[in-house]
C-alpha cells in the first residue's frame, strides 16, 4: 500500500491530529505519524476495525478492538481515513475490518436477562394477575358487577348492529314466557348469588354469552340452529355455570392487568398488532380452558338435578361440529367444541334416569319464535 | 464553521427496509439493532467541518435495557392497570338509569390508566436524551448527560399542571425550562453546555397560534350572532392557521433554544425556516400518500384477480399467507418511505441551518468518561416513544 494522509484523534481531547499512515517494516500494522503526535503510533492490522453503516463511501473511521470499560471494545482513538486507495487496500485486505466483537460472557448475560423478563412477565400474566383477578371478582360488590354486566351486554347489542339499548332485544311474550320456565326448570331450588337476567338477541349469530353479575345473552342464531329445548338448555346451564363462578368479571379483570404487559412486550413493530391479538388469544384460551370445563361439569350437575337429559348437550356439540366450521366461529372461538366434552356429556347422560323434556312443544315453538 | 447533512434517500431507504424486514421477520426482537444501524447512519451524515459523528450505541445494550424496563414496568403496569380497572368498576352504573355524563365518567375512569404511565413516560424522554447523548461521539469526544431523570419527570408533571391552569398561555416557560433542564446537564466530552435566554422571548414565536385562536374566537362570536358564512370561512382559516401556528412555534423554539446554547466559548446560531418545513410535511406527506396507494394498490389488485377463486372458495391457504406476508411487506416499504420522505429532510433542514461560532475553542475539550448505563434507554422502548429515530 501507498502511504497516505489522514485525521487522527487521540480520544483524550477534540483536536485535530493530521498525520501520516504507511504499512510498518513487517507489513503486520499500520504506522501512524505527524508532527503534533508526541511518538509514532503502531495499529496491529488484525486490531483495526471500522465503524459501520455510515453515510459517507468516500470516508473510512478507523478504530481499534480493545477491551475497555465502553459499550464495544473499541479504542476510543479515531482515525479517519479519507485516501480512496488506503480505503480501498483496507476493505480488500481485512475481511475483519466490520466485524462486531462481543465480550465474553455476552451470551450468558442475554440469556440471563430474558429469563428474567420472561420469568417476571410469566410471574405475571399466569400467577399473580389471575390471582388478583380471583381475589377482586370475590370482593366486588354485586349490585357494581350487575351494573358492569349491563353496560357490557349494551356494548354487545351495539357491536351486534343494534341502534339503542333494548333494540336488539326479543319480546314475544310466549317466547319470554317459554325462557323464562327454562331458566325457572334449571334453577329451581338452587341457592343462586345471582339473579339471572336472560335475553335473546335477534342476530343470525349462533352463540351465548354470560356477561358479568347474572347477565345471559343467547343469540337467536343458537335457537335456529337447536334441535330441541334440551339442547338450548345445555347451553344455558353452562352459562349459568360461568355467571356462578363469576367467569366474566374474573377474566375482564385480567385482561385489563395484562393487556398492557402484552402490547408493552411485542412493541409497536410492524404487524405487532397481530402478533398482539395472537398472544391474548393464546392467554385467554390457556386461562379459560379450565374455566370451560368446570361449568360443564357444574352445567351437567344442574341438568341432572332439573331432571332434564344432557343428551341435549352432547347432541348440539354434535350438531355444532357438523355445520361448515366457517359459518359459527364465533362460537368455536370462546367454546371450543372437542370430542371430549361431547363424549363426557354423553357419558354422564348414560347414568342419568327419569329425565323429561325442559319444555313441551308449545313452549319450544313459542321459543323459537321469539324474535318475531 | 457550518454543518451539513449528507445522507442519501436510497441509501437510508434501503437500510430501513432491510432491517425492517429483518423486524418482521424475527417478531420484533430485531427492531433494536434497527435503530440502532439506522442511527449510526444518520448520525454519520451529519457533517461539522469535515468531521461526522458517530453513535456508537449496540443493539445488544438496547435489548438488555428493554428487557430490564420490561421487568419493572410489566409489575407496576400489570398491577395499576388491574386495580385502576377495579376502581372503574367500583364506580359503574347502570346503563339503563345513568345519564351521559356517568357513563363519561366511567369509561375515563377505565382508561385513566395512561396517567399511571405518564411519570414513566417522562422518565424514559430524559433517559432516552440521556443514552443518545452517552452515545454519541464527535472527533472521538464523548458527549454526555448526567443523571436528572426524576427531576425532569417532577418539573414536566408541574408544568404540565400549570398548563391545564393557565390553558396554555405558559406554553413558552414550560418549553423554556425543561429545555433548559436538559440542556444545562449535558456535556460535550469535560465542557458543559449552557442554555441562555429568557422564556418570554419565546412569546413572539407563537404570534400566528394567538392570531387563529382570535379567528376561532371570531368564528364564534359570528356563529353566536348568525353570520354563518363568516364563521365558516374563519373557522376554516382560524383552524389551519393555528396548526401552522403550532408548527412555526416548534420550529422557531427550536431555533431560538439553538442560539441561546454555548459550549464554554463555542456558540451556535441556528434559522431553521419553518415554510421549508411545512413544504416538506405537505410535500412528503403527499408523495407517500401517492406512493402507499400505489403500493396497496398492487395488492388489491393482486387480491382483485383472484376474486372470483375467492368465491368458490378453491384458493389454498398458502394464497392467504402470501397476501398476508404482501400485506407486510407493504408496511414495511410505507415506514421506510416516511423516513426518507418526511423524517430525514425536516432533519437535514434544521441541521443544515446550524453554525457553530468560535469552532477552535473545540480543541482544548477534553475526553470524559465512559457511562455503562444498565437500563440504556429501555424505558423508551418498552413504552414505545420516541418515534422514527
Amino acid at each position: 500500500m501507498q502511504e497516505a494522509g489522514a485525521h487522527f484523534y487521540d480520544g483524550l481531547t477534540a483536536g485535530r491530529h493530521e498525520v501520516r499512515v504507511a504499512l510498518s517494516g513487517d507489513r503486520q500494522a499500520l504506522q501512524i505519524t505527524g508532527e503534533t503526535l508526541p511518538e509514532p503510533l503502531r495499529w496491529p492490522l488484525q486490531d483495526l476495525r471500522a465503524l459501520t453503516d455510515t453515510s459517507d463511501s468516500g470516508r473510512l473511521t478507523l478504530t481499534r478492538l480493545a477491551e475497555t470499560e465502553d459499550e464495544s471494545p473499541r479504542d476510543p482513538a479515531r482515525l479517519v481515513v479519507l485516501d480512496p486507495a488506503l480505503i480501498a487496500w483496507l476493505r480488500r485486505t481485512r475481511p475483519a475490518l466490520f466485524r462486531t466483537d462481543l465480550r465474553k460472557g455476552t451470551f450468558r448475560t442475554v440469556a440471563k436477562y430474558a429469563g428474567g423478563a420472561v420469568g417476571a412477565a410469566a410471574l405475571m400474566l399466569f400467577v399473580i394477575l389471575p390471582a388478583l383477578a380471583n381475589t377482586m371478582a370475590a370482593i366486588i360488590p354485586v349490585e357494581r358487577e350487575v351494573a358492569f354486566g349491563k353496560t357490557v351486554t349494551a356494548q354487545m347489542e351495539r357491536f351486534l348492529g343494534g341502534s339503542r339499548l333494548g333494540s336488539l332485544r326479543c319480546d314475544n311474550p310466549a317466547g319470554e314466557a317459554a325462557l323464562d320456565a327454562m331458566l325457572r326448570r334449571l334453577t329451581a331450588g338452587r341457592e343462586m348469588t345471582y339473579e339471572v337476567e336472560l335475553q335473546v338477541f335477534d342476530h343470525p349469530m349462533i352463540n351465548a354469552f354470560a356477561a358479568p353479575g347474572g347477565q345471559v345473552v343467547i343469540i337467536r342464531g343458537l335457537l335456529d340452529a337447536a334441535e330441541g329445548p334440551d339442547q338450548v338448555a345445555g347451553v344455558l346451564a353452562h352459562e349459568i355455570a360461568h355467571v356462578e363462578s363469576r367467569d366474566a368479571t374474573r377474566h375482564a379483570l385480567r385482561a385489563a392487568g395484562s393487556a398492557g404487559i402484552l402490547t408493552m412486550l411485542i412493541g409497536d413493530f410492524t404487524g405487532a398488532a397481530a402478533v398482539a391479538v395472537m398472544g391474548e388469544q393464546v392467554l385467554s384460551s390457556a386461562y379459560s380452558r379450565k374455566a370451560e370445563a368446570a361449568a360443564d361439569v357444574f352445567a351437567l350437575e344442574m341438568l341432572a338435578e332439573a331432571r332434564v337429559s344432557a343428551e341435549g348437550f352432547a347432541a348440539f356439540f354434535d350438531h355444532i361440529d357438523d355445520l361448515e366450521r366457517v359459518e359459527i366461529p364465533e362460537y368455536l372461538a370462546s367454546h371450543p367444541v372437542t370430542a371430549e366434552r361431547a363424549a363426557a356429556a354423553r357419558d354422564f347422560a348414560a347414568g342419568q334416569e327419569a329425565t323429561r323434556p325442559v319444555l313441551n312443544a308449545a313452549e319450544w315453538q313459542a321459543l323459537q319464535r321469539i324474535c318475531d | 464553521m457550518g454543518i451539513s447533512y449528507n445522507g442519501v434517500r436510497s441509501e437510508l431507504f434501503g437500510l430501513a427496509f432491510r432491517t425492517g424486514l429483518l423486524t418482521v421477520v424475527t417478531l420484533g426482537i430485531y427492531r433494536f439493532w434497527q435503530k440502532t444501524r439506522i442511527r449510526k447512519y444518520i448520525w454519520s451524515s451529519v457533517n461539522a467541518g469535515g468531521d461526522t459523528f458517530e453513535y456508537t450505541g449496540t443493539g445488544l445494550e438496547k435489548l438488555l435495557g428493554f428487557l430490564v424496563a420490561v421487568v419493572f414496568l410489566a409489575v407496576y403496569l400489570g398491577i395499576i392497570q388491574i386495580a385502576l380497572f377495579y376502581f372503574g368498576l367500583n364506580i359503574m352504573v347502570d346503563p339503563e338509569e345513568a345519564s351521559q355524563a356517568q357513563i363519561i365518567g366511567q369509561v375515563a375512569a377505565i382508561y385513566i390508566s395512561f396517567f399511571a404511565v405518564l411519570p414513566f413516560l417522562l422518565f424514559a424522554v430524559y433517559r432516552a436524551r440521556r443514552y443518545k447523548m452517552a452515545r454519541t461521539r464527535f472527533r472521538g469526544i464523548r458527549c454526555g448527560m448526567e443523571k436528572g431523570a426524576w427531576g425532569y419527570v417532577l418539573r414536566a408533571l408541574g408544568y404540565m399542571a400549570l398548563q391545564v391552569v393557565t390553558l396554555g398561555v405558559l406554553t413558552p416557560l414550560q418549553t423554556f425550562r425543561l429545555e433548559k433542564y436538559q440542556a444545562d446537564r449535558s456535556f460535550y466530552g469535560s465542557q458543559r453546555m449552557v442554555q441562555t435566554g429568557k422564556w418570554t422571548d419565546l412569546y413572539r414565536y407563537m404570534k400566528h397560534i394567538f392570531i387563529g385562536l382570535g379567528l376561532l374566537v371570531l368564528a364564534a362570536v359570528s356563529a353566536v350572532m348568525e353570520l354563518y358564512v363568516l364563521a365558516g370561512v374563519a373557522g376554516a382559516v382560524g383552524y389551519v392557521w393555528v396548526i401552522v401556528g403550532a408548527v412555526h412555534y416548534g420550529v422557531q423554539s427550536f431555533g431560538y433554544l439553538m442560539r441561546h446554547k454555548t459550549l464554554g466559548e463555542v456558540g451556535f446560531t441556528a434559522e431553521p425556516a419553518t415554510g421549508q418545513v411545512i413544504k416538506t410535511y405537505i410535500l412528503g406527506g403527499l408523495l407517500l400518500g401517492v406512493l402507499a396507494s400505489v403500493i396497496f394498490g398492487m395488492v388489491g389488485a393482486v387480491v382483485a384477480a383472484f376474486a372470483p377463486m375467492l368465491v368458490e372458495g378453491e384458493l389454498p391457504i398458502a394464497f392467504f399467507a402470501l397476501l398476508g406476508v404482501a400485506y407486510i411487506v407493504a408496511l414495511v416499504m410505507i415506514q421506510a418511505l416516511s423516513l426518507v420522505l418526511i423524517t430525514q429532510p425536516i432533519l437535514a433542514h434544521y441541521i443544515s441551518t446550524i453554525r457553530v461560532t468560535n469552532p477552535q475553542a473545540l480543541n482544548r475539550i477534553a475526553q470524559r468518561e465512559a457511562e455503562t448505563g444498565v437500563d440504556a434507554e429501555g424505558f423508551a422502548d418498552a413504552l414505545d416513544i420516541g418515534g422514527a429515530i
